[in-house]
């Protein structure tokens, strides 16, 4: 639980640093056009800050979300047991002994 | 299972239908149960799930002929949508659980003839014969279905059942491996698909059941009836009259079997001292010697 709650705090943070990172970027190229300089590149900075928060919101989202599900089709399946694989739904029949437990229940008398 | 009903709350009681409904497991009488212990009252917090778990009640009390319950829980579901399909079909299965089979069918008729796709009633039908004994008819009905809704695989199944109890298991076997078509990774089809050749005997069924055992472990290796059945093939084929190459890698194939059966046994024993009883039966029956004629 506490660990999630860290990764919660992380999470935020690194959508907070992506944020920072992009209106760092439109700042840089504001300051181009002013300073009227030529466009070339984003400074190394903005660009080391966005991959590492990328990288931290990644991996904060797979922690917080829950756990993976199995990639083998068969894991599944291994579960299963035949009482419940082999119960038919929409084949049921009623006429069984299941009646008798019934407190209304009256032998050998159907029609009501 | 035993429940506690008093200390399940509204939502507790909600997952638990939840995982009966996705996995068809029948329960009905606890179903029953927790409907009148807990449920009842707080369906209306629901939400939409409230139509599912309605609908799975009264095919519950159907079951246990709790017919006040049925009759309640229809009710409810035909002032919300007077005139469904869906709701008739439960009408439909009141009078069969009632054994007014002839009325049952006049309703299931009223749907087909509404809606020709309509599979639900048409699988009804077929119960309705099944529930009056009429096992050969059920067949034919069935097979006349499975022409026009070939992608059933709950009626492959039950036409698979329905060939069993007349002793068909070559179509049974048919209708199996229809269905392992469906789930090729399912290791309980594999396994029935070989119990069916197995039972059916003879040198060749058997070794085809071998092999179908074996995909079942593959699938699962501790799915333990497919050891055993594995293992009972290969003894057999061990003292059939096969090529002694082939009679001695099902020996092998047998107490390797054997082995894995015994591994998995002791490890999830819950049987104190179980290897002391294991080794004093054997010892008791040691001198026994068992032969069939």
């Amino acid at each position: 639980m506490g660990s999630k709650f860290f990764n919660k705090l992380l999470l935020i943070g690194g959508f907070a640093s992506l944020a920072h990172a992009a209106f760092s970027a439109a700042h840089h190229r504001t300051y181009l056009r002013l300073t009227e300089q030529e466009w070339s590149s984003l400074p190394l900075d903005i660009i080391l800050q966005t991959v590492i928060s990328l990288m931290i919101v990644v991996y904060n989202i797979i922690q917080i979300v829950g756990d993976f599900k199995e990639i083998r089709a068969t894991v599944d399946m291994q579960a299963k047991t035949w009482d419940t694989l082999g119960n038919f739904p929409s084949f049921y029949t009623f006429n069984h002994r299941g009646r008798a437990l019934s407190p209304s229940y009256k032998p050998h008398d159907y029609d009501d | 299972m035993s429940l506690n009903y008093e200390e399940m709350s509204w939502s507790d009681v909600r997952d638990q239908f939840r995982k009966w409904r996705e996995e068809s497991g029948r329960h009905s009488d606890e179903v029953v149960q927790l409907w009148v212990a807990v449920l009842e009252d707080k369906v209306q917090k629901t939400g939409n799930e409230r139509h599912l778990i309605l609908e799975q009640v009264i095919v519950a009390a159907l079951d246990t002929a709790r017919f006040d319950i049925a009759t309640k829980c229809t009710k409810q579901l035909n002032e919300e949508f007077p005139g469904s399909l869906r709701v008739m079909k439960f009408k439909a299965m009141r009078l069969e659980a009632l054994e007014q089979y002839d009325s049952a069918i006049e309703v299931l008729d009223a749907i087909i003839e509404k809606d020709e796709t309509n599979a639900a009633p048409r699988k009804r039908k077929i119960a309705i014969m099944k529930a009056r004994g009429l096992r050969l008819d059920a067949i034919k009905e069935l097979n006349a279905y499975l022409k026009k809704f070939m992608s059933d695989q709950e009626a492959w199944q039950e036409l698979c059942n329905l060939y069993m109890g007349e002793g068909e298991y070559g179509k049974a076997a048919f209708c199996m491996e229809e269905v392992l078509l469906h789930n090729p990774h399912s290791h309980l089809i594999h396994q029935r698909l070989a119990e069916i050749r197995y039972t059916m005997g003879g040198l060749e069924n058997i070794e085809i059941a071998r092999t179908y055992y074996s995909q079942a472990i593959k699938l699962n290796p501790h799915n333990l009836r497919a050891l055993y059945g594995l293992f009972l093939c290969c003894s057999y084929l061990a003292n059939s009259k096969a090529v002694s190459s082939k009679r001695k890698e099902s020996q092998k194939l047998a107490q390797w079997a054997l082995e894995q059966a015994s591994i998995h046994t002791a490890n999830h024993t819950t049987i104190k001292n179980n290897e002391k009883l294991i080794a004093s039966l054997d010892s008791a029956f040691g001198g026994l010697e068992i032969k069939s004629n």
